[in-house]
């Protein structure tokens, strides 16, 4: 049985405590990457944000372990004995503490708050080689290609960066493809731009996700990521549909 | 004794008569100006003014005004009121500011039944996927009503907390402007009234009532509008008394630095709430005028040139921000000050740091003036603002992180004991925890993008609130339970609340954010199943419900308590506070003689020393 030191400031209370910190941060930071399954993972973009929530998660696993094992360990070691009717032992203060616990996170800000933007300008670049307008309303999505296309869903080829405009007619709408990751607002009388490079091919869903009314639950369109040869076959064959109709109109 | 002689009921019949007269006046003055008769939006703004100024004049707030405009004497009238039962005070205009929190403090808690009883419907409605019982409509309206119902009723638990403690704290007779302090409760009654007849038409938009959708929804929109400027003019009046209460009515040796920590924490809220809340009220106003008279702030319109001759959405949701990102502030400090305040008590140990955990409030609320925009990463605007709003948001990590470690500090070599109020001051840290780590992950631009509007942030703000709110209101109810009703709560039933809700809210917090990383968004009636969260779903409505049912046992507690609770003494929990050295419960004039301060507030453990000197104790 360990004897525990008497005086709080105990350099053996420390040890102990430290080395509990470090197995519960290894706990939950694994825990917490269990339950926090990120599914943005089907395009360039997505990559840097998995990585700087993989990063926060550690940060905040190590966090919250300081501060629950901390406290936990005071819980039970500081806690009134029975027939122990003496006050806690008087200290109102260090400043010392004080000044490294406002210091050292002030640094973990400003180191943050770069590796934010670095991230952030990944996230928001991209190319433009397919061009493609997305027009959001109350309560379905149209889009629109340069060369005149229209389409109820959205077809991009796989691993091109494709830059999308956004516009809304009626209210604020938000275009977001969860397995790409990042979303963007559309708004009423400006035109915004959301730069995606998927990377896996297949079928995911366009949602709204800023509330719209009635049916925003359900604003939802298809996008399918296709091979590019599949994508050049479905533009001409949306091209020849469209001439048939013109013509017989 | 007659109904009518309860000011509120006199209120909600003027309340009443107002709406018919503002009505009237609008579709008279229409009548002479050629319009047709009805407008609904005219109509029901007219209705709506009319019918709060109605109630604040029949509930008889504004009496001893119109009487010093004539010219008449108002003396106080100290106690009950004559010839009618002693509860009648409390439904009635009162100025002795231990009614007016205990008023602000019930109408608090019952709208928190409320707002929370609008979250388990729809939450019974979410736990599977498909649409059951409740039609996408009537959802949109409660989510938005649940939102605004429980921001209300913490706005007022604040208040409660507020007026209750701090005139006692600072040993003062009462606040500084009493009447001003009735006002500013009562405007919240006819205020809650006009939200609740919103649910008869219904609006859709959420709490943030962004615009175009606010603008072409329902007239129930209107009513919101008029209400949250309603509870706002209270916000202002009651913190303007506040500050004004704490900065000239301290006792002789009290400095700024020797006031309980919970008064800083109520002076950091005031500032913000003193000078923030106008931006709401202004950005409610303009929809409400938008809607109603055609002024086009923020709906785009086109001219034949298809220029913009109309307004800019995104300047309602900066104006919005301004305030409601600050509320927040508003909402947690005073709980923040709440564990302060309980923790040296339990801990039998001087406050660790005092100094820095009160500047660390002001500082709090100073930097939550500069990170609005970070609800706006994905709106649409200038790309650099991101990194502007990143950076100032991360900032707020500091001063929270100085009050966390000071606490440890506090908790550190104490003798700690764990009756219900402490339990729950350790469940609000917890807690608050969650809810604070889980913000700079929202902070950094990048992972905002994805996160944004999703079930992340559900969880992450619920946390905060529930951290920096609920869990220290209910502390503080326990706490502060002996010294309003002068007998003690049952412990054991306080203890079961408090396992049953705190592993409840771990469970639905995380729950929440696991379903946001799964894709799921908020604010939508119905998901889909492929998305794999209908377990997660699940598990977080029946945690919503054990949380539910823990919170009725507390009501039963102390409902019941009041009468069989064992008698409480004037200071069951050995506390320095003046407030626990004056017996149980507070007479109507709380000290008889004015108090000195001697010493340091929290200097628990220093043999001889003590806090305030009672004048004249004994001799009554």
């Amino acid at each position: 049985m360990l004897k525990l030191p008497q005086s709080s400031t105990d350099r053996k209370h420390f040890v102990i405590v430290g080395a509990l910190v470090f197995i519960a941060t290894i706990a939950l930071g694994f825990f917490l990457l269990a339950i926090l399954p990120v599914k943005a993972q089907h395009s360039v973009q997505a990559e840097p944000i998995r990585w700087l929530f993989q990063l926060h998660v550690w940060l905040i696993a190590f966090l919250f372990a300081l501060v629950v094992v901390f406290m936990l360990y005071a819980l039970i070691v500081f806690r009134k004995r029975k027939d122990d009717d003496s006050e806690g032992e008087h200290f109102e203060g260090n400043a010392t503490l004080e000044v490294i616990w406002t210091v050292i996170p002030l640094i973990l800000v400003i180191v943050f708050s770069f590796i934010g933007f670095q991230t952030l300008r990944d996230v928001t670049r991209g190319g433009d080689e397919v061009q493609v307008e997305a027009v959001g309303f109350q309560w379905a999505w149209t889009f629109n290609y340069p060369n005149g296309v229209v389409s109820q869903e959205m077809v991009l080829p796989v691993n091109k960066p494709a830059l999308i405009s956004l516009r809304a007619t009626d209210v604020v709408h938000s275009f977001w493809v969860v397995e790409w990751g990042p979303k963007q607002d559309l708004v009423p009388g400006m035109t915004t731009h959301l730069h995606i490079t998927p990377t896996k091919v297949g079928e995911f869903q366009i949602v709204c996700a800023e509330l719209c009314g009635l049916s925003h639950w359900n604003m939802v369109a298809k996008v399918r990521v296709v091979p590019e040869d599949e994508y050049i076959a479905w533009m001409n064959q949306k091209l020849a549909e469209q001439n048939i109709q013109m013509a017989s109109r | 004794m007659q109904l009518t002689s309860l000011g509120l009921v006199r209120g909600i019949i003027g309340y009443f008569v107002g709406l018919v007269i503002g009505m009237a006046v609008v579709v008279i003055s229409r009548l002479a100006l050629g319009m047709s008769a009805w407008d609904q939006e005219a109509g029901w703004v007219g209705g709506i003014i009319f019918a709060m100024i109605g109630f604040m004049w029949a509930v008889g707030s504004l009496t001893d005004w119109f009487k010093w405009t004539r010219g008449v004497e108002t003396p106080f009238h100290h106690g009950p009121p004559v010839g009618k039962p002693a509860w009648t005070r409390y439904f009635s205009v009162d100025y002795n500011h231990k009614v007016i929190g205990i008023q602000y403090g019930v109408t608090g808690f019952l709208l928190l039944i409320l707002g929370g009883s609008f979250a388990l419907v729809f939450r019974a409605e979410l736990a599977d996927s498909g649409i059951s019982f409740l039609q996408p409509g009537t959802y949109n309206t409660f989510l938005s009503m649940h939102a605004w119902v429980a921001l209300a009723s913490i706005l007022l638990g604040v208040g409660g907390m507020a007026n209750y403690l701090v005139p006692l704290m600072i040993g003062a007779e009462d606040m500084a402007f009493p009447r001003l302090n009735a006002f500013a409760y009562w405007i919240n009654v006819p205020a809650i009234i006009t939200l609740m007849i919103s649910m008869l038409f219904g609006w859709d938009s959420g709490w943030t009532a962004y615009p175009p959708l606010s603008l072409r929804g329902p007239v129930g929109y209107q009513m919101v509008f008029w209400a949250i400027f309603g509870i706002g003019l209270s916000s202002i009046l009651g913190s303007l008394n506040l500050i004004v209460t704490m900065l000239t009515m301290r006792p002789k040796g009290m400095t700024l630095f020797r006031m309980p920590i919970f008064c800083w924490a109520i002076f950091a809220t005031s500032i913000i709430q003193l000078t923030a809340t106008q931006l709401i009220g202004l950005a409610f106003l303009m929809l409400s005028f938008e809607r109603s008279l055609g002024m086009p702030f923020f709906n785009p319109l086109y001219n034949a040139l298809g220029e913009n001759i109309g307004g800019q959405p995104l300047l309602f949701q900066h104006l919005f921000w301004f305030y409601s990102h600050p509320a927040v502030y508003v909402f947690v400090l005073p709980g923040l000050g709440v564990i302060s305040e309980l923790l040296p008590v339990f801990a039998r140990k001087p406050l660790f740091g005092y100094r820095w955990i009160a500047l660390s409030s002001l500082a709090i609320a100073l930097v939550g003036f500069l990170v609005w925009g970070h609800h706006m990463f994905t709106s649409g605007y200038g790309e650099y603002l991101r990194v502007v709003f990143m950076i100032s948001t991360l900032l707020v990590a500091v001063p929270t992180g100085v009050k966390f470690f000071s606490w440890l500090g506090t908790l550190w070599g104490g003798r700690l004991t764990f009756p219900t109020p402490m339990l729950f001051t350790l469940g609000a840290i917890s807690v608050f925890l969650i809810g604070g780590l889980s913000g700079p992950i929202l902070a950094t631009a990048a992972t905002d993008l994805f996160l944004h509007d999703s079930y992340f942030v559900v969880g992450h703000f619920h946390a905060t609130i529930f951290g920096g709110f609920v869990f220290p209101f209910f502390a503080a109810i326990y706490y502060w339970y002996p010294k309003i009703t002068g007998r003690m709560y049952n412990e054991t039933l306080g203890k079961i609340h408090f396992w049953l809700m705190t592993p409840g809210f771990w469970v639905m917090s995380l729950a929440q954010m696991t379903a946001g990383t799964m894709g799921m968004r908020r604010r939508i009636a119905d998901y889909d199943p492929a998305l794999g969260v209908e377990p997660v779903h699940l598990l977080i409505t029946i945690a919503g419900f054990v949380i539910a049912f823990s919170i009725l046992l507390m009501i039963y507690n102390l409902f019941t308590s009041a009468e069989i609770g064992a008698l409480a003494g004037n200071n069951p929990w050995r506390s320095r506070s003046p407030e626990w050295q004056i017996p149980s419960p507070v007479p109507e004039h709380s000290y008889a003689r004015p108090i000195t301060v001697v010493g340091e507030p929290y200097d628990y453990g220093l043999a001889g020393s003590t806090y305030v000197a009672m004048a004249g104790a004994g001799d009554d």
